[in-house]
């Protein structure tokens, strides 16, 4: 299952694309996004889908880009096969796919190549309350420190003896009450140091809070924007007025 | 010279605690001074720090008597952030005191919090990264880190705010002993560059004979010992507060029981072969 989430996770990786200010690429994955929807030929999708791989390319991520690609190709057949049973014809379920095809793409073109680092800077500028980006960080940052513990529990019931792939789908989902009841209390007992931690480092001082790091735009910043701002008026042009 | 640090009659109790956790604490600790406080699981450690950083009453609530007093001040009136800019508390799990995705963001985390300026967060940032030697690990994810490393972190981020006081509770004991000790010369470094006082529980007293300058035993929330490290670690009783006494200070222990007469007291095993060396051709 792993291998799908490899679509949707940041590497860092060096690229001209990951060097754009993290504001810009969320202009342009949401860009995208939006002409995904209002997209309505196998031409157009053609152009947004050439779009999203040339990207892919520019930002070296091109390979795990796919790999969401093949994952959304499984729901894809779903959701042609259901449409031609319920009687569209061929060619709605055709854009129907490529629209599923390019949302999803498109959205991943931000998070293949933002950090989570990134993201909450984007969140800062958009002066999004401290409580609540700080909440999204810290989740963030121990995800990987929850999983290592999950799979250290895991271990260790097993070796008690615990057989977590026996036995029917209720009886299976049953295995894992002994391994989910002490990952929450160790989770709970992380949140209370953190609470510790945070308190004996000034989290929440009444003062006004200053900030280490902010968001600059840069001239290949502006460039892509400019870029990226032009292709849609030229693209809901052609669409709307041009009828292509 | 005032104290830094003063504990007036104090006592404590958690809410949720039938006996008191604390009781009738009288101590004083003076700036630059080493502590080493060591004692028994549950003896009341981790709650004596708790008060001296303001964890306890402002964090954790309680019955709270007497008086703690540090850098002047009274602990009880006033708050947690204010306190953190005196006193730097590292804890026992370096994990979950390491908020950001960097360790540059993460040390600078405290500062933010108190409204330092850019310039000045970077000036502190720099001296903090150079001064525990950990520039390489700047751009590192907490994840890329070992414990050591992760402890050194969480020590920049304290340090940074220039506190007086540098706590640690129980930092070696996920560390391999080498680690362990490089981190206990490191911090009595920073007690010698900067003069921070620092206060460190520690089980593993075979690292500290030549770090710490005092001892404080505690049991059952009271103070049983305190005083300069050498004279303390004498104590025939130590055992008895579940402190294991390193090998050459028992064997010291041992012969002056049995009545050899040793001419002095060696904190580690160099001088104390250095001294036998001197006995023995003396008596040639
Ligand atoms: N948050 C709390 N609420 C209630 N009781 C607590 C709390 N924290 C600690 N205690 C109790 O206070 C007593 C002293 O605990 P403390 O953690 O100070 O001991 P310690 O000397 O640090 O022990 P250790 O060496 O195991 O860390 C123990 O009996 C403990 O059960
Ligand atoms: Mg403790």
């Amino acid at each position: 299952m792993f291998w799908i989430a490899e679509g949707l996770i940041y590497r860092r990786q060096d690229s001209v694309f990951h060097t754009i200010d993290p504001r810009i690429k969320l202009l342009i994955s949401m860009m995208l996004f939006f002409l995904s929807l209002v997209s309505s030929t196998i031409v157009e999708f053609s152009i947004i889908l050439v779009l999203i791989f040339f990207i892919g390319a520019l930002s070296k991520t091109l390979k795990r880009m796919v790999r969401t690609f093949v994952f959304s190709l499984s729901f894809l057949a779903m959701i042609f096969v259901i449409n031609i049973l319920v009687g569209y014809d061929i060619m709605f379920s055709i854009i129907i796919s490529l629209r599923f095809i390019s949302v999803v793409s498109s959205t991943s073109i931000f998070f293949l190549t933002s950090s989570p680092d990134e993201l909450e800077l984007v969140m800062k500028s958009f002066y999004l309350p401290y409580d609540l980006i700080f909440a999204f960080v810290t989740a963030v940052r121990f995800v990987p420190v929850i999983m290592l513990d999950a799979i250290q529990i895991l271990d260790s019931q097993r070796s008690r003896g615990l057989e977590i792939e026996k036995g029917n789908f209720i009886k299976r989902i049953k295995n894992y009450i002994p391994v989910l009841i002490p990952l929450i209390v160790q989770a709970i007992i992380r949140s209370e140091e953190l609470a510790e931690a945070m308190e004996s480092r000034a989290y929440g001082f009444s003062k006004k809070k200053t900030s280490y790091y902010s968001l600059h735009l840069r001239k290949r910043d502006y460039f892509a924007a400019t870029v990226a701002i032009c292709f849609m008026i030229v693209f809901i042009y052609a669409i709307y007025f041009l009828h292509i | 010279m005032t104290p830094l640090i003063k504990f007036i009659d104090f006592n404590f109790s958690y809410l949720d605690s039938p006996t008191p956790i604390l009781k009738n604490i009288n101590l004083e600790i003076k700036e630059g001074e080493f502590v080493l406080l060591v004692g028994p699981s549950g003896c009341g450690k981790s709650t004596l720090l708790r008060c001296i950083n303001g964890l306890i009453p402002h964090l954790y609530s309680g019955v709270y008597k007497g008086k703690v007093i540090v850098d002047g001040e009274q602990v009880s009136e006033k708050n947690i952030s204010t306190l953190a800019t005196k006193v730097g508390f590292v804890f026992q799990n370096p994990e979950n005191q390491i908020f950001m995705f960097t360790v540059e963001k993460d040390i600078v985390f405290g500062l933010e919090n108190i409204g330092v300026d850019k310039e000045e967060i970077g000036r502190r940032l720099e001296w903090a990264l150079k001064i525990l030697n950990i520039e390489h690990l700047r751009y590192r994810a907490p994840y890329e880190l070992s414990d050591g490393q992760k402890q050194r972190v969480a020590i920049a981020g304290t340090l940074v705010m220039h506190p007086k006081i540098l706590i640690l509770d129980e930092p070696t004991s996920l560390l391999d002993p080498k680690t362990a000790y490089e981190f206990i010369s490191t911090l009595k470094e920073l007690n010698r560059s900067i003069g921070i006082t620092i206060i460190v529980v520690e089980h593993r007293i075979d690292l500290l004979p030549k770090v710490a300058d005092r001892m404080i035993v505690m049991d059952g929330g009271q103070i049983v010992f305190d005083g300069p490290f050498k004279d303390i670690i004498k104590e025939k009783n130590l055992h008895l507060y579940g402190v294991t006494v390193p090998p050459i200070i028992s064997l010291q222990n041992t012969l002056s029981e049995s009545g050899v007469n040793l001419p002095g007291y060696s904190l580690d095993v160099r001088s104390f072969s250095e001294m036998i060396k001197k006995e023995v051709f003396r008596n040639d």
